[in-house]
């Protein structure tokens, strides 16, 4: 049936695609005919597009494949056909990733790269760069300087650009082609302008002087290339982007006459790096806008396109400039190009005041099916824009999204939505329901599993708090009855926090989990089970600490701790509490990911995901003797600077806080070249009640290096009070005069010297690990049971607003704010901040702190904790 | 093979193409061997160490010859056998000056010769103890006994010494494998 079906297509395809149905095995098979002795270059050619078009359809070859086919090819190299050489060129640059000993063709690539026939030699080099590695690269070394300079553009600019590719291989060596590099860019060709400006750029641009010279160097010249003056502005832009000085930067000057240009693709990236400089006042923007405003109005669709995209992006952080092109945006909505409508409607809305959202949304909606996914998704980002703008209009908005949603589209597009609606609703207290009732909706039909599964999670978390939990379950329960396990075991986990949450409920929710207890799936029964025997003993801490909060450690720790459990044999329980704690992504952190990309197109590597910086030290620390006994470490402060950075020795500080004792990591940085120090230690004079368990010295520190010296203390022990204090600290070492240049001591002879650094402190931030808690009140509502509460008053008279108080608390405190309240509404003189987070030794507190705002700011500060002293501590320390 | 071409053939009218291998230790001459037997305008004036390997065509008698020359450095070795199974025969040139190494090119040689792709077949061997004006070199009675190539039984080989740089020997040695691929041809068809 399913050949009949193929058959058919094939019909209706009509002559189609020949390659069609070729296989693998086929090919490799009819590859042989490349070792005959007399090749026949037609048949050869035509297998060999045939190898090529498999593999650029994603056929993989395996090693011993790949290296029989490649060995084969490099016979083809007898043949004088023109096309076929070239074809071969194509095949060892497919093959040179996977095949064994691509070497081996070197010379034959040398030969023709070399040779006289033009038309092989920017393959030739193309495809030799692609074989090299960095030991054989000394070799054709030489051809590859000749070729940089070469007469013939299109050698050159194969040369310059494989260059490029190379310095990823063996930056060192290409370093060297400087001179050809310069040489080239004097070419007349416009590409090999670029290419080799490209080069020297890459070259150089880890070292910012060499950068700025070649700038000055080519603002002075008029580069013939536009490619090359589009690669320049980038450049500067990317310069002036780092540099802290203003935009007298004499090269904006150099942006800006770019504006006024023959051609139309550097003006235009003029304008866009103006547009996009973060500090470009609102005088240097006008004449750039201007420019985009005008190509607005242009015939050619990919300036309109061009100009739209560019003002759509600054829409937000230069609305007035923007607003000034409100008109000829507005013609743009009709553009028969739906890109560019989409951008121009998306622009206004960002820009656009409140009344004219109901018109422009209908506009949108006459037309968002025909738009691709990646537009609907700026579509949505706008969207998400203007709802946390106008909250007003979350109605008008909310209903759209919902549209949307019921709308065909990927996973990017439906998350990007889902998102949308999360924020409106936890931005806007009263577009929750509506906004929960949407997403309830979108599961019911949902078929990515991922998205499900955040939105059941989210369910559970806000449904409880709605005025008519019970509407919720019904779509809960029906995510268990049909989807597939993973959905399944997040909507179990989903009803036990409505379980948990509303007790009229309970009796009901219980009757859903035991049916859950009969299912298939193994980690559905496991929560089914685990949640109904909670749920079963009515007891409010359990539901809080098990069901409602969920596990704060974070899971590489935890991954690692296990580890180490089950290598060594103990009969001891396994404690949780010896695991680090996940820290609560801080502000900056979160600021980041809403950052737009780069000026640059070049993207670095994808970072690996984020260990916490306490692991990171972890794994240092452990290497030194005498601080793994000390248990796993449970915070580590920001860098401290113990002295200003331009001075002889540079120090910093990093206090790791560990159960009972703290360990100081000092970084000294020697700046001195003609000393070399050896024993560098730190000498405290630790406050009363701290003991100084040992110091380990740095053995040497030559100069321009960093090392790390440590000092290992003990908290007093039952005096929390004094766990904060100030040290002085000294730094002691030997000095060794030495030769400058080399290094090495003049004599074996040193002297002891000593620095005074600044006095560091132990705070009480130091001590306290941030951790989020989902349901604070009723933590809150716990604690007053089984902890100690304190309470006091304070008038904060050096903070004038409320926001600075709360800044100034979060940080002093080092706690975690709960339940977003670490944002003051605007115009309130009254605020509660919610606190919570743990002591080392793993001790809970939670704070409020009842802000109110008058001639200063009054502060009432409430502080539940299990142990009484901590919270005397903390009432204590503030003020 | 039609009628008329294999009648060609028999008179030799029609040009045969056949492959050969040059292989070696490096330093020995290879390239310049083969550039000796290019005709004048396409030869090149100075030789760098190959790399992996370069094709080269030249003609002798009626036959046309495509040399893969073969890189001699010790890492690339290993890859000369993946060219022994389509070739006519095989040039072994040997740096007749470099006594140390005699051992190595014994050993080389004797890994060529057991090669399945080599070992059945009645492949014609030619040698070049190249190298012949310099001081040290030892002769070609020599180099013979000292790789025992009097133990090669099933193929036919020829040992002539030879200088690359002036051309010296080389036509001696190449007219004996022209002749031996002929008459291994002929004698299939």
């Amino acid at each position: 049936m399913s050949s009949f079906k193929r058959d058919k297509k094939e019909e209706e395809d009509g002559v189609g695609n020949i390659f069609q149905n070729i296989e693998k095995t086929t090919v490799l098979q009819e590859a042989r005919v490349f070792n005959e002795t007399s090749v026949n270059p037609r048949k050869c050619t035509l297998i060999l597009t045939k190898l090529l078009y498999l593999l650029n359809q994603g056929e993989a070859l395996n090693v011993k494949e790949a290296t029989d086919v490649f060995f084969a090819m490099t016979k083809l190299f007898q043949s004088k056909d023109v096309v076929l050489r070239r074809m071969v060129y194509l095949g060892i640059k497919e093959l040179s990733s996977t095949a064994d000993d691509v070497i081996i063709v070197t010379s034959s690539l040398t030969k023709d790269m070399t040779g006289k026939e033009d038309i092989y030699r920017a393959a030739a080099i193309r495809a030799l760069c692609s074989i090299t590695d960095a030991t054989m690269l000394q070799a054709i070394e030489r051809y590859m300087k000749q070729a940089i300079v070469d007469r013939n553009s299109a050698v050159s600019s194969a040369a310059l650009v494989s260059s490029l590719h190379m310095t990823k291989m063996a930056p060192e060596v290409v370093k060297r082609w400087v001179n050809e590099a310069q040489e080239a860019i004097n070419s007349d060709n416009v590409m090999v302008q670029y290419h080799a400006l490209g080069l020297l750029y890459h070259i150089r641009k880890s070292d910012r002087l060499a950068v700025t010279k070649l700038i000055a160097k080519l603002t002075r010249t008029t580069l013939k290339s536009p490619y090359a003056v589009c690669m320049l502005i980038r450049i500067i832009a990317k310069l002036l982007e780092e540099e802290d000085s203003g935009n007298d930067f004499p090269y904006f000057d150099f942006i800006e006459s770019c504006l006024r240009h023959k051609s139309e693709m550097v003006v235009y990236e003029a304008a866009h790096a103006i547009v996009n400089l973060k500090r470009t006042t609102s005088k240097e923007l006008a004449p750039a806008v201007s420019v985009l405003q005008l190509f607005c109005g242009s015939p050619k669709a990919t300036l309109r396109f061009a100009a739209v995209r560019t003002l759509n992006q600054v829409a937000i952080s230069h609305p007035a400039a923007v607003t000034a092109c409100n008109l000829d945006l507005e013609n743009l909505i009709t553009d028969s190009n739906r890109s560019i409508a989409t951008l121009a409607i998306t622009t206004l809305l960002k820009t656009g005041a409140e009344s004219s959202v109901d018109r422009l949304m209908k506009q949108i909606a006459s037309f968002v099916s025909e738009i691709s996914d990646e537009f609907k998704v700026v579509v949505v980002q706008a969207i998400r824009a203007l709802a946390l703008k106008f909250p007003r209009k979350h109605n008008t908005l909310m209903n759209f999204l919902s549209a949307m949603l019921r709308d065909e589209g990927g996973l990017e597009y439906k998350a990007s939505i889902a998102d949308t609606i999360i924020t409106i609703i936890e931005d806007n207290p009263e577009a929750k329901e509506s906004g929960l009732a949407h997403l309830c909706e979108f599961i019911e039909d949902c078929e990515h599993v991922s998205l499900a599964v955040r939105i059941l999670h989210l369910l559970g978390r806000e449904g409880p708090k709605t005025k008519q939990p019970s509407r919720y379950i019904r779509f809960i329960y029906n995510r268990v009855i049909l989807e597939c396990p993973s959905i399944r075991a997040a909507a179990v986990s989903a009803m036990a926090q409505f379980g948990a949450s509303c007790p009229d409920l309970l009796e009901n929710i219980q009757v859903l989990l035991a049916r859950c207890q009969m299912d298939s799936d193994d980690e559905v029964r496991d929560r089914a089970t685990y949640y109904s025997s909670i749920l079963s003993k009515n007891d409010k801490n359990l539901y809080n600490n098990f069901i409602l909060d969920t596990l704060q450690v974070s899971i590489p720790g935890l991954e690692r701790s296990l580890k180490e459990y089950t290598q060594n044999s103990t009969n001891q329980p396994f404690d949780i509490k010896s695991v680090p704690l996940q820290v609560g992504p801080s502000p900056d952190e979160r600021e980041k990911k809403h950052k737009s990309e780069g000026m640059l197109t070049s993207q670095g590597p994808l970072r690996p995901p984020p260990v916490s910086r306490e692991e990171n030290f972890a794994e240092k620390l452990s290497a030194i003797p005498g601080i793994q006994q000390l248990g796993p470490i449970f915070k580590s402060s920001d860098v401290v600077e113990l002295t200003e950075s331009e001075t002889e020795y540079f120090v910093r500080c990093i206090k790791h806080c560990f159960a009972h004792h703290v360990v100081l990591q000092f970084d000294c940085l020697n700046t001195l070249p003609d000393q070399l120090l050896e024993d560098v230690r730190v000498e405290l004079e630790p406050s009363e009640g701290f003991e100084l368990l040992s110091v380990i010295p740095c053995k040497q520190l030559h100069y321009n290096e960093t090392n790390h010296t440590y000092a290992i203390l003990k908290f007093p022990d039952d005096d929390l009070p004094s766990c904060v204090g100030t040290f002085g600290a000294v730094l002691k070492f030997i000095v060794k005069d030495c030769d400058p240049t080399t290094g090495i001591p003049d004599s074996e002879e040193g002297y002891n010297d000593e620095y005074i650094l600044e006095d560091l402190e132990i705070t009480l931030g130091d001590q306290i690990q941030r951790v989020s808690k989902v349901n604070w009140g009723a933590a809150w509502e716990t604690a007053a049971e089984s902890s100690v509460e304190k309470e006091d008053t304070y008038s904060l008279s050096s903070m004038n607003t409320l926001d600075e108080a709360v800044k100034n608390i979060v940080q002093f405190l080092g706690l975690q704010p709960a339940e977003r309240t670490d944002k003051v509404p605007e115009g309130k003189s009254t605020h509660t901040l919610l606190l919570s987070g743990v002591f080392r030794g793993g001790i809970d507190i939670l704070v409020r702190a009842k802000l109110a705002l008058a001639d200063g700011v009054t502060m009432q500060l409430t502080v539940r904790s299990p142990d009484d002293s901590i919270a005397e501590l903390i009432t204590s320390s503030v003020g | 093979m039609g009628l008329f071409q294999k009648f060609a053939n028999f008179l030799g009218v029609r040009k045969r193409e056949v492959n050969v291998l040059v292989v070696g230790l490096n330093n020995s001459g290879k390239t310049t061997v083969v550039n000796r037997f290019k005709s004048e305008e396409e030869r090149v004036t100075d030789i760098v160490p190959t790399v992996g390997f370069s094709v080269e065509k030249f003609q002798n008698k009626n036959l046309s010859f495509t040399a893969f020359d073969m890189s001699g450095h010790g890492r690339y070795r290993d890859l000369w056998e993946h060219y022994y199974k389509d070739c006519h025969g095989i040039v072994f040139v040997i740096d007749s000056s470099d006594r140390l190494r005699l051992v190595v090119v014994k050993e080389e040689l004797d890994l060529l010769l057991q090669h399945p792709d080599v070992c059945n077949r009645k492949l014609p061997i030619l040698f070049f103890a190249n190298k012949m004006d310099s001081k040290e070199a030892l002769s070609s009675v020599k180099i013979a006994a000292g790789l025992g190539l009097d133990k090669i039984i099933d193929k036919p080989w020829h040992i002539s010494s030879s200088n690359a740089l002036t051309g010296e020997g080389l036509q001696e040695g190449v007219e004996w494998l022209t002749q031996q691929i002929r008459d291994m041809i002929l004698s299939k068809t």
